[in-house]
Order: structure tokens, then sequence, then C-alpha cells
């Protein structure tokens, strides 16, 4: 599992990577589907990922949609517009940085 | 998958919540995150209870949610504008709460702003005079000031051959235009039509169009005024004299004798210009205009310097151009040793000097202008009215909001307990106060809208709020800030220094007594408002002692008719004819009225010696007929008047009581005789050979010709032709029979020529014009700001009754009177208002004998003024407290006492 020092600053693009491929999806969906991907390896905790969501939607980059499930209410996140071109951005800076790192530390990666 | 039952997601709803978690917008998602979860888990054999806990713990248990709740709503509100939102909303909802208080801030505020920004549309427009000529920095008017004996001109004319002897000898000046006007003209297009009277017409040079920005419509500039009898016409009197659109080449006849070639059409001229003309005629026809006589003063001279020129340097080089010119021509009259060393010398003064063209409206009132000019001390009077009325109207908004302070006092410590730093209890409430200023502003902008019409009406403008142009709603706007701000300021500062602990314990007690600076406004305001009431107090009674002194004839039940000349040789059988009617008590010809108009003086001395510089008295001289006096109703005090049993009356002549004076004829003036020239040359200047004598057969007592600004100068009466107008004394009540009677004889003898009446007591007040405005304006000012001062007040008692309701209460309860409690709660407003008496009467006593400093004859302002004053001022404040207070006297104490 890699430590959450690492993963500090990955939460934002990973959630806009996941909703870009996925459409909408509610906040224990996205846990489930990075676990899943990641194979485990990333565990995203509510503790960062409700403000991390509600952060985006003030900002306008994210959409939501409300299902009533019984007496349950289900928030569907989805990206706007902006939200998309973000998604884009960060995806793109975050390539770039492991493209950087693998520089500076002299390691190869196996792509 | 196992779906939880009802039962179960009420439990985890309840738990959470138990926990900590409110926030509406996460609570909902994190119970069905939780939900999911627990679902999951119980599919891989978990118990509901156990799965729950193991969640919940991966939350972090309550500590964590409340976390994730706190990071949740810092990130939502690091948002800028959700601020200002809040700011907005709380301040919102204070006002409306306190609906009352709102109320009569906005329109208090409302009133005041509408006032001033009437009042600045006002100024401004004054101030923008004449500046629509592109050329207006660098032309100038040419002042006269002459200082000869006991007479003392200031004037706006200069000599007609000036402009052309100043052109020669000065390179600097580009070009030079002159005016002369002759009073109003009658005009008509062909010999058949009918006459109109056109007042706004002016003799002027051709450079006219050069040096000023009137624009051309049709026609050439450059030539239109060159030919004599050429005649250029405004586009409105284009339109009325030829609707068909042929305007340019026909033919124009002034006053029944010239016919003059229309050469151009103009554009109206501006409203603020210092003169207005819709007719302007061709100077070069006038022989006038050729004099080359340098001691007449006729004619408004205006100079184009070129760019860079200096006026100051130009000026100084006048001097020696008057010894020049001026000097010979002087000599001549006044005898071979005159110079103009020895002339200076006796006190005596010929001075040109350039007046800035810009400076004209505002800074010149001077003999022979070109249209009645402003003023600025009233432009500087009424922003001064502005200002205050505005500052009024900001410290009835500053004194409210202190005032409620203690209202507010809780509000404050439970913000700062809360962690609200002082800026942000500032900020909060300058949002408050802009949000009113806001709103006051709107409804000042409509109420403004409404009051310009009344205003032009009073100041006779034509002013109106320049609702089209953005840069009006930028400076609304940037004052609504201001205001607001500044009305702010204060109280903000005041609220937010109250230190928590004080306030909640409710040591606070912001009652009447707190504050001195609240008194302090208070009597600033009723300082403004008595001093304001002085003023137009004074201004009315200075009026009335006008209209009501003993002016030395009877003003009243006089009739004029205008432009008489139009009448020909009818001019005698008309006054015969309508002497028939037996309303008419009798009736006269002269053009000499004793109302003020611009009169020439002429250069009289005892008869016998040569004039000498010592023995000439400047003498105004009226040509009358021989039933002058007593129409007028004036009075002869010594000797007779003119009467046609002595046929030698053509060479006798009426002095007034000061030319007595001056001629030094006190003791039996009767048989003395004046001399005067009674011809000039053909270059204008006093034919010596023209000399003429008149006997002295009467005196009639002094009577007022002019402003009461003026003393009474010296004056004569002449038995002459003068056919200006003709008046009549009438019998009251039947004026209307009169007024019919006279046109219809008029349209018998003078077909075709415009009517044109007046009372002779209309044309005396209409020399108060000015002082009725300024009386009235003054009024109307003064009066808003006492409304606004009182709005406050009222406001204000009605706040310390609502404060006192619980003393106010016991002490009832304990047995004190209505009537005490009455006078409890005026004694504290009752002391500023004196005080404010105080300061106000000395600064009310210094203005208005500033004012009345203008005033020969001048009206005493008595202490009993100040008193009126004062004590309206107590009594309005009273009765809007008074209101209040009874109010509060007469409650049931028990509704007061119980609701604790």
């Amino acid at each position: 599992m890699h430590s959450p020092e690492l993963l500090k600053g990955t939460l934002q693009t990973i959630i806009l990577k996941v909703l870009k491929d996925n459409g909408k999806m509610y906040g224990y969906e996205i846990t489930q589907l990075v676990n899943e991907l990641s194979a485990g390896r990333i565990l995203v905790t509510e503790g960062a990922l409700y403000p991390t969501l509600h952060r985006l939607e003030a900002d306008g980059h994210l959409k939501t949609e409300v299902v009533t499930i019984g007496r349950r209410i289900r928030k569907y996140y989805s990206l706007t517009p902006a939200g998309k071109s973000l998604a884009k951005e960060r995806v793109n800076d975050f390539v770039d940085f492991i493209r950087t790192m693998s520089v500076v530390l002299q390691v190869k990666m196996s792509s | 998958m196992p779906q939880l039952t009802n039962d179960q997601i009420g439990y985890i709803i309840k738990d959470l919540h138990h926990r900590g978690l409110v926030l509406e917008s996460l609570q909902e998602e994190i119970i069905d995150h939780v939900s999911s979860s627990v679902e999951e888990r119980m599919q891989n054999g978990a118990r509901f209870i156990e799965a729950y806990s193991e969640v919940l713990k991966s939350f972090g248990d309550s500590s964590g949610l409340v976390e994730i709740q706190k990071q949740t709503l810092l990130n939502e509100n690091q948002k800028p504008g959700i601020m200002l939102k809040n700011y907005l909303t709380i301040a919102w909802r204070t006002l409306a709460k306190q609906r009352f208080y709102t109320i009569i801030n906005v329109a208090g505020l409302a009133t005041g702003v509408a006032a001033c920004m009437v009042i600045l549309l006002f100024v401004l427009h004054e101030l923008n005079y004449d500046k629509h000529h592109d050329k207006a920095s660098r032309i100038y008017r040419i002042n006269g000031e002459i200082k000869f004996g006991a007479n003392h001109y200031q004037l706006a004319v200069a000599p007609a051959p000036l402009a052309d002897a100043l052109l020669q000898d000065f390179p600097e000046i580009e070009s030079a235009v002159r005016f002369r006007g002759r009073g109003s003209s009658l005009v008509k297009r062909s010999e058949t039509a009918d006459n109109i009277k056109e007042n706004n017409i002016i003799w002027t040079d051709s450079t006219f169009f050069k040096i000023f920005s009137v624009q051309v419509l049709e026609g050439n500039p450059a030539n239109a005024l060159k030919d004599p009898n050429s005649i250029a016409i405004s586009r409105k009197i284009a339109l009325k004299l030829f609707p068909e659109g042929n305007a340019l080449g026909q033919t124009l006849i002034l006053d029944n004798e010239t016919a003059n070639k229309v050469t151009a059409v103009f554009e109206d001229m501006p409203e603020s210009g210092h003169f207005f003309y819709d007719i302007l005629v061709s100077l070069s026809g006038l022989d006038e205009a050729k004099s080359t006589n340098f001691l007449s003063n006729n004619f408004n001279t205006y100079l184009l310097l070129k760019e860079g020129a200096d006026p100051k340097t130009l000026e100084s080089k006048f001097p020696g151009f008057i010894v020049k010119y001026v000097g010979p021509q002087a000599a001549q009259i006044l005898g071979g040793e005159f110079t103009m060393e020895k002339f200076k010398e006796a006190g005596n003064k010929l001075e040109y000097t350039l007046m800035p063209l810009g400076d004209i409206h505002l800074h010149s009132d001077r003999t022979a202008e070109l249209r009645a000019n402003g003023d600025i001390t009233y432009v500087y009077l009424f922003a001064a009215i502005a200002l205050f009325i505005l500052a009024i109207a900001c410290i009835n908004f500053m004194n409210l909001s202190t005032a409620r302070s203690s209202n507010r006092a809780k509000e404050v410590g439970v913000r700062k307990v809360m962690g609200s730093l002082r800026s942000h209890l500032v900020r909060q409430f300058l949002t408050e106060s802009v949000v009113l200023s806001f709103i006051s502003f709107l409804l000042s902008i409509a109420l403004a809208y409404f009051f310009i019409p009344i205003f032009n009406e009073l100041a006779q403008k034509n002013l109106s709020l320049p609702l089209e142009e953005p840069g009006f709603y930028a400076m609304i706007l940037a004052a609504t800030v201001v205001v607001g701000l500044l009305a702010g300021l204060y109280p903000s500062f005041f609220l937010s220094a109250f230190k928590p602990v004080n306030v909640l314990k409710g040591h606070v007690s912001l009652g009447m007594k707190s504050g001195i600076i609240r008194s302090a406004l208070v009597v600033f305001q009723f300082v403004i408002s008595i001093f304001l009431i002085v003023g137009t107090i004074t201004v009315y009674r200075q009026l009335n002692y006008i209209q009501n002194k003993k002016v030395g004839f009877e003003k009243d039940q006089v009739i004029v008719i205008q432009d008489a000349y139009a009448l020909g040789e009818n001019l005698r059988g008309f006054k015969d004819e309508v002497k028939k009617n037996s309303f008419i008590l009798n009736g006269t010809i002269s053009g000499f009225l004793p109302v003020n108009s611009w009169r020439n003086d002429n250069t009289h001395w005892p008869d016998g010696g040569q004039p000498t510089q010592e023995n000439m008295v400047g003498l105004q001289a009226w040509r009358v007929d021989h039933d002058y006096v007593e129409t007028m109703g004036m009075k002869i005090k010594v000797g007779r008047f003119f009467s046609p049993d002595f046929p030698s009356d053509s060479s006798a002549v009426v002095l007034n009581e000061s030319a007595i004076d001056q001629f030094g004829f006190t003791e039996n003036p009767l048989g003395r005789k004046i001399a005067t020239f009674t011809g000039n040359n053909p270059d204008g200047s006093p034919d010596m050979n023209s000399i003429r004598a008149y006997t002295v057969v009467g005196v009639v007592e002094d009577f007022h010709f002019e402003s009461l600004k003026q003393n009474i100068t010296p004056l004569g009466l002449y038995l002459n032709q003068s056919d200006g107008s003709v008046v009549f004394r009438f019998e009251a009540k039947h004026t209307q029979d009169v007024i019919e009677n006279i046109e219809k004889t008029w349209k018998a003898m003078a077909p075709g020529q415009p009517f044109q009446y007046s009372f002779l007591d209309e044309d005396f007040s209409r020399m108060y014009d000015n002082e009725q405005r300024l009386g009235k304006t003054f009024g109307v000012f003064a009066g808003l700001a006492i409304v606004i001062a009182c709005l406050g007040l009222f406001a204000l008692t009605a706040f310390t009754a609502e404060q006192r309701t619980k003393e106010i209460g016991i002490r009832k309860v304990l047995g004190a009177s209505v009537s005490s409690i009455v006078l409890l709660l005026s004694r504290e407003f009752g002391k500023l208002i004196i005080i404010a008496f105080l300061l106000a009467s000395p600064l009310a006593w210094l203005a208005v004998n500033w004012w009345l400093k203008n005033y020969t004859f001048k009206v005493e302002v008595g202490l009993l003024v100040y008193l009126i004053a004062g004590g309206f001022a107590f009594l309005v404040a009273w009765l809007t407290m008074g209101y209040q207070s009874i109010r509060a006297a007469t409650s049931n104490p028990v509704q007061s006492l119980r609701s604790e």
C-alpha cells in the first residue's frame, strides 16, 4: 500500500480522472473503484474524499445529481466542462511529473 | 448484496447525527457511503452492528467525522464572495427588522441626497458657462473702469474705435469682435406682414463666427455679416419666420425701417452662455460703429489672443495706449492743460482691463452686460447649503446607528466571543450602511427627478438630470459608496470597539446620556437649521422692505405700453384717445421710467463758466412731457413742473434733490442755470458749439430709479420727445377693462404692431428677481434641512422612549404625571436646541450683515428675527419629540413592566 504522504497531492487528479472515465459516480463508488484499479494499493480515505469533492464542486468543476433510494439519498458527481479540461490538465501535469521524477531519481520506468 | 432495512438506516442516521455530523449536504452522502460500506461487509458475513463499527473506525470515529465536516466547510467557504453574501444577508435582515429606523434613515438620506444632487447640477451648470467655445481660453473681454468726479462706472463696454486701435498696436491680438445692444426690435418679413418683437437681437462685427463657436447651418460664416444690412438668424427664428425653409437670401425689416438680407442661419445658441441671441445684425451698417470717439463707451468688445500670448503682458501696455488715444480727445473737451497725470492726481481713473471669457458669467456684474449674469457668491452659497443638507442627513444616519448600538451590543459581544475579528465587524457594519446608502441613492434619483422642475421654476433655470450619460451613474455609484462609508465609519468603529465581557454582562448602557458626540451632532444639525431660518427671514424682510419702501413715486395702478415708437405719428393721438376712457386718470409719453435700465449720464455744469473737472456733474437727463410727474405720482418740492402755459419751458429743467446738492444750488435753486452739450461732432466727441443752458424751474423730491442697492444719483427732467413708452395711471378694480380698451385703441392706431404692456409695480419688483429667487430657494432648502433634522430627532426620541420604557413604567407606577414624563423626555433635547441657538445666532448675525452690506437702504434685523428662528426650530423639534414623549408617557405601565 502506498503511503498517504505520497498520495497527498494526487487525490484531486485521481477523482477528476475517474469521473472523466466513468461519467457520474457517488462517493463510495469512487473509493471502491480506485481500490480496484490500484489492486488495493491506493486507499482513498473518506476524510480526504468528501472535503475534496465539496471543494471541487464549490469551484465549479463538478456538478451533482441527487437520487433517493428509500431512506437513503445518493449524490452522484460528474464533471462540468470546466472540470473536464481541468482533468486533462491535471493528468498531463502528473505524467510530466513522473517523467521528471524518473530523471531526477535515475530510474528506468518499465513502460 | 444484502440491503439494509429502514430500521438499520434509521439507526445509522441517528447515530451519525449524535456523533456531531450536522452539515446537511455532507450528512446525506456520508450516510449513503456508510450504508454501502456496511452492506459490503455484511455480504462477507459480518453482522450489521460489527460492520457498522468497522466502517465507523475507517472514518476515524466521532472525531474523524467532525474533522471531515470541518474540512468540507472550510473548503467550501474558501470561495471569495461568500463572505460578502453573508454580510449582505445579515445587513438586509437587520435593516428589515428595524424597519422604522431604516425608513427614517432612507427617507432622510434620500431627501438630502436628492437636494444635494439638484444643487450640484445647478453649480455645475453655472461653472460651465461659455465653455462650449473652442477658443474660450484665448477670448477676453475688455472691461472699463471710469472714475470721474462723483461718477464711478464699472463697464462691460468700451469705445467703438478701441478694437481696431488695439488690433493695430498689438500684434498678439489675433482678432476682435464688438457687440452693440440697442434693446429689442420689431421684426417682420415684408412691408405687409405683422411685426414680431424680438428681444434677443444684437449688432455685431463679421468676426463673430470666427471668434465664437456658433455653428453656421446655412451661409458662409467668413463673410456672413460683412456687408451693411446683412443679418444672421438662429434656426429657431428661421423656422418661425420662414417655415418653408429658404431663409437664406430673404429680407427682414427691422423696426419698420431697414431692410436686411439674411446671410446666415446658425444653430440656436446654448442657454449656458453669457450672451444669447437669435438675431445678429451687421455692425458695418451703423455710423456709430465707425465713430472715432474714445470717450463714449457703448461696445462690448472681445479679443481673441494668439496662441501663447500673455493677457497680463498685454494688459500692462494699456495705460500707455490710453494716453496715446484717449488723452488727446479728453484734452480737447476738458481744456488744453489736461494730461492723464493730472487727471489721475485728482483721484480720477480711466482703465481698461481684460476679463477671461470663462469668468464673465460668475464674476462680472457691470453696467451694460449682454445678459444678466450669475454670481459666484450664490454658487458658493448653494454649494454650502448642499453640503449642509448632506451633512445633516449623514448625521442622522450616524446618530441612529450609534443610538441603536445598545440593541446590537449583544450581537457584537456574541460575534466577538465566537471569534469574529474587529475588522469583520467593521466590514459588517459598513456593508449595512452602504446597502442603506444604495437604497437611498436609488430613491434620491427618483426624488431629484421630481425636484428639478420645482427648482427650475425657482431658479429660472433649465436643468435636467443627465440620465443618458454613463458618467452620471458612475458618479452616483461612487457617491453611494463614499456616503455609505462616511456615514457608517463612526458607527462601525464605535460598535466594534465594545468589549464582549462588558456587553454580555449588560454593562453597556447607551441611553441618551451617553455620547457627547451624538449630542454635538444634534447641536450641529440645529445650528445649521436655525442659521438657514434666519437667512430666509432676513431675505424676505429685506424684500418686503424694498417693496414697501416709499420710493418717491406711486408705482401701483400704472400701466406701461411698450415700444410706443411703433405708433409713429399717432403717438400723441393715441395718448389722448386712451385718456378719454373714464378709468384712466392720467397719461404721459416717455421712455424714461423709474426702474433700472442702462442709461447714460451726461456732463453738466453750472452755466456761465467753462466745464472743468471740479464743476462737472454727471446727470441723467430724462426726456418727459407735461404730465410726467403727475402720472408717476412724484412730488414737486420747490417751484413747479412743466406746464403748457409756459412756452419757455423747452429750455427749462426740473432737478431732483441730489442734483441740487451736487450743483451746490441748495439755496434759491429756482432760476439758476445749468449748461450741457447738446450735439456731437461727426467723430462722436461733444460739439463745443452745441452748449445750451437750461433754467431750473422746479425741484422734484428724490425718487428711486435704480435698485435700492444704489444711492439716488443726480437727475434732470427736460421737456422733450421720448417715444419709448406711454404710461397711464388708472383706477384700481378696472384693470381688465383698461387693458382691453387700450389694446383696442392700439390695434386701431398701430395696425400690425405687437401690443406689449407691463405694470410699473411688476417692473419694479423685477429689479429684485435675484433676491426673490434667493429668498424662495433659501426657504425651500432651509425647510428641507429642518425636515431632515427633525426626522432624525423624531427617530432619536422614539429610540430614547423605547430605551426608557421600563423607567417610565416605574415612574408612573410611583405616581409620576404624564406632563412630568413628557418634560423628562424633552429636556435633554431642549438643552441641545438652546445650545444650538446660542451658537447659530452670532454666525447668522455675521452672515446677514455681510449680505445686507450690498444695500444702501436696508431693513433692521432685530433680535426678534433670531428669537423667531430659534423659537421655530424649538417648536418643530418639540412637536416631533412631543408625539413620541406623550406616546411613551401615556402608555400603560403594566404593559412595559410585565414584558420582562
